[in-house]
């Protein structure tokens, strides 16, 4: 009988694994943050719809950080890649719709737009230009 | 009455045409929002000269805006009974869809989405338009109205594009459709089919003809030969 409650609690305790796994996601912050700066906005203004020959609005879109720890850049700041994958009706997931980077201490969301990075607001029609030395990783210290 | 009925058509593909124009009117404004970049453009970027598209995009449009009501008043009864008012209108329209329209249409065209093929279809339109444009203008000034008809026609056809394809985008998208797959499909089908429908009569009274062709065919056809002459 007691063996038998102590596999009940560890059923019970292995079950609640997953619900804690997911609070400590790692990156939430950034997922939250891309969420915040992109996801939401873009899609209030893509649901508005109009009568274009532009892309119609994605049905549902995800968030991924695409590396496992975090990166700084030659300005020593920490920053984590991500990529918005999105998918229309029943088709594929088209990944990598976006890419970016989002800094942590100051919550900056940068896109990749072809070889260079932008900051987030261009995805809300914000004419900004290209900023140099985001979302690369300094080259790690040479060994003496 | 059966005049009336047998214009019906006519008349609510002018009045469709003119609903799809409001639309497309009120979801053309933010191209003259200088102060931000239009959807369209974000997901087209990076573009090899941005400045050049853009500015493209509003001349497009603007003429667009211009042009594609006035051929709907154009094609009207009333308009072409005003023979005077018809020719003033008529000239604006034809030099903005000459000047601007086309070649603005042209430069757009090499940037579109979806590749090659997708240009090839703009580019086949704008050359429909501008083609028939020319050919309608000389026609007009020889006072060959059947010609101008039929030249009008194709272009008043190839601008309604805009508004079937929009429609067909939409109605795709509802099918869940991937929109690169859409957009080839709803660009080539109206061109194809807004030229097609243009043809129609001239197609129907070939076909007519090629039916009736075996009861008219000669006694003597000049593949055969002559009874007593050696073959």
């Amino acid at each position: 009988m007691k063996a038998l409650r102590w596999s009940y609690l560890g059923a019970f305790a292995l079950a609640s694994v997953p619900s804690l796994a997911s609070a400590d996601e790692p990156f939430i912050w950034a997922k939250n943050r891309v969420d915040e700066v992109i996801v939401k906005p873009v899609s209030a203004r893509e649901r508005g719809g109009s009568f274009s020959r532009g892309r119609p609005p994605p049905r549902q879109s995800r968030i991924r950080i695409t590396q496992a720890s975090e990166s700084r850049d030659t300005s020593n700041r920490a920053f984590v890649s991500f990529a918005i994958d999105v998918r229309w009706g029943g088709s594929e997931w088209n990944k990598d719709d976006v890419v970016g980077c989002v800094y942590r201490e100051s919550g900056k969301v940068f896109v990749k737009i072809g070889d260079g990075y932008r900051p987030a607001a261009i995805l809300l029609g914000k004419d900004v230009e290209p900023v140099a030395g985001v979302c690369v990783a300094a080259p790690p210290p040479a060994r003496s | 009455m059966r005049r009336w009925i047998a214009n019906l058509p006519g008349r609510l593909f002018l009045l469709l045409m003119l609903g799809g124009f409001g639309l497309i009117a009120s979801a053309s404004l933010e191209y003259f929002d200088f102060g931000t970049l239009p959807g369209f453009m974000i997901e087209k970027l990076p573009l090899r000269f941005e400045s050049l598209w853009l500015f493209s995009l509003r001349a497009h449009v603007a003429s667009a805006l211009l042009t594609f009501p006035l051929c709907i008043v154009l094609m009207t009864r009333f308009l072409q009974r005003r023979p005077a008012l018809h020719r003033v209108l008529g000239r604006i329209t034809g030099i903005a869809i000459l000047l601007v329209l086309v070649p603005s249409g042209a430069v757009l065209a090499l940037n579109a989405k979806g590749g090659a093929l997708v240009s090839a279809g703009f580019l086949l339109s704008g050359a429909i338009v501008g083609g028939f444009m020319v050919r309608g203008v000389l026609a007009a000034r020889r006072r060959d109205l059947v010609t101008h008809r039929h030249a009008m026609r194709h272009v008043f056809a190839q601008m309604s594009v805009a508004v079937s394809s929009r429609v067909l985008m939409i109605l795709l998208d509802r099918f869940g459709m991937h929109p690169e797959l859409a957009y080839v499909i709803a660009l080539w089908g109206p061109v194809v089919a807004s030229a097609l429908v243009v043809e129609l009569p001239t197609l129907h009274r070939v076909v007519v003809r090629l039916l009736a062709a075996p009861h008219r065919r000669p006694a003597l056809s000049r593949f055969e030969p002559l009874k007593g002459t050696p073959s």
